[in-house]
């Protein structure tokens, strides 16, 4: 009896020690979702085996959740950016009807992208009519360039260097990481193309409008700002455009800034130019053959006069 | 006898961890699409090989903008800067079907995600994503505003008219 009532006493803590060992197992699987379902798979080909179905959905169930807090997949990032791209063209304007200069946006910024961290998600550029300087990206790859920026600009390697920025909050996701970290998504469950429409589509409706204020009107974190102006500098190099440039656009904008509508361009929405000016040439210090990269005023002349 | 049943896990860990450092030292993976290894410092020499983002090579010896690199498979050749990193890019491969990111975390179990590239070309045929399209409705959205992304979302370039591009404004490895 005594035997027995010990054997009970320890039936507890067994118990526990068991489940936190599976709990473990299942952690583990769980982050190894790949090898989870192989070896799913491989124990019950056919299926028949209740407990491993169960085990399966419990994972399945614990990846939408991780989904949901983690990121976002690509389809989903990616609606997410054509609708702001959508607001993106009632806001500043619309694409500027010249196939000839939006082929030349694409080349430029597709030779840029392919070097980028996020090398084949497609990228889409377009030169849109504007008064205002500005530029911006949307989630997913879609970016918008005012026609007022590259006119103000002097030759190609500037225009990829203003890409390369654009293209750097694409490959850091700062958007995305922005309304995840305002929690924009919450009350939406699962973040997917399914919660994007029908009953939830109120609550997406207002994900896209806290996105526009974040990127038409307060800006972006400014040390996403720093991160995306550093690590452009590194993908214009990494293409072989002289990062140099960029910095010259840095300075022009610093110029015209007494007379620059600043509502909603990149005044407004950016940190102050010297505090980036002066992050960006110290990074230019480890580019010492940068001098010897492309620049190409004569090609970006002419297609610049077409606006 | 203790002593010793230490040792030998310890000295199999200091092993391992001076192999990875080794090893993260003379690594580099291909970090451009349409990448690939030259027989010579030229863009314009012989290709050995077509190499896929993601690959890893060990590096041999690097001259200006040029890597001698060897593949997995013991191809050796050369390959510009510029299409190598030394962290591991970010592929549609590697996040699972989804892409993009950990929403493919899963993605074997959960998702029916699509690649980039049938996004990309589905999207040529039927315009606008049905939650764009269906966002665009229910905002109101003037027709020109969904005409004007449907515009820059079919604006195609190849991988051809892009070399084309960097060769005529002797960009990156096409630079004298």
């Amino acid at each position: 009896m005594k035997k027995h009532q010990e054997l009970k006493k320890t039936d507890k803590p067994a118990t526990r020690r068991h489940f936190i060992k599976y709990l473990g197992t299942l952690g583990l699987l769980a982050a190894s979702p790949a090898f989870a379902k192989n070896l799913f798979n491989m124990l019950d080909p056919e299926g028949k085996n209740k407990d491993l179905q169960k085990a399966k959905n419990l994972l399945g169930g614990a990846g939408d959740l991780l989904a949901s807090q983690k990121d976002i997949d690509y389809e989903s990032e990616f609606a997410i950016g054509e609708s702001l791209a959508l607001e993106g063209f009632q806001r500043y304007g619309l694409p500027v009807k010249d196939k000839e200069l939006q082929k030349y946006m694409s080349l430029i910024g597709r030779s840029v992208a392919r070097n980028s961290s996020r090398p084949d998600i497609p990228y889409y550029f377009v030169a849109v009519n504007s008064p205002l300087y500005n530029a911006f990206a949307c989630p997913g790859g879609i970016i918008f360039i005012s026609s007022t920026l590259i006119k103000s600009m002097k030759n190609e390697a500037e225009l990829a260097c203003v890409i390369a920025h654009e293209i750097s909050h694409v490959t850091h996701k700062h958007a995305l990481n922005t309304i995840k970290r305002a929690k924009m998504f919450e009350g939406m469950g699962k973040i997917s193309q399914a919660t994007m429409k029908g009953k939830d589509s109120k609550k997406f409706q207002n994900v896209i409008g806290g996105l526009q204020d974040v990127l038409f009107e307060k800006g972006l974190d400014k040390n996403m700002e720093f991160e995306a102006d550093l690590s452009g500098l590194d993908l214009a190099y990494k293409a072989g455009y002289n990062p140099k440039e960029f910095v010259r656009v840095l300075n022009m904008l610093k110029e015209n800034e007494k007379n620059a509508e600043k509502k909603g361009s990149w005044y407004s929405t950016h940190p102050p130019l010297p505090e980036r000016i002066k992050k960006c040439q110290d990074k230019l210090k480890s580019f010492p053959d940068a001098g010897t990269l492309a620049v190409l005023e004569g090609r970006f002349s002419k297609y610049q006069k077409r606006l | 006898m203790k002593r010793l049943s230490y040792f030998f896990p310890i000295l199999i860990v200091t092993l391992m961890l001076q192999n990875i450092c080794l090893s993260a030292d003379n690594v580099v993976w291909v970090s451009s699409t349409n990448a690939s290894l030259k027989a010579d410092q030229s863009a314009s020499s012989q290709t050995i090989a077509d190499l896929s983002v993601g690959d890893e090579l060990a590096v041999i010896s690097i001259d200006k903008k040029w890597y001698k690199v060897k593949t997995k498979s013991g191809k050796e050749g050369f390959i510009y800067r510029g299409k190598i990193s030394d962290t591991k890019p970010e592929t549609m491969a590697s996040q699972g079907k989804s892409g993009g990111g950990a929403g493919g975390l899963l993605g074997d179990l959960t998702g029916s995600g699509i690649t980039a590239n049938s996004a990309d070309s589905s999207r040529s045929i039927r315009g606008l994503s049905p939650e764009a399209q269906e966002y665009a409705q229910q905002t109101g959205k003037p027709q020109e505003f969904r005409d004007a992304l449907d515009s820059v979302l079919e604006l195609k370039t190849d991988d051809k008219e892009i070399e084309q591009f960097l060769v005529d404004g002797k960009i990156g490895e096409y630079a004298e």
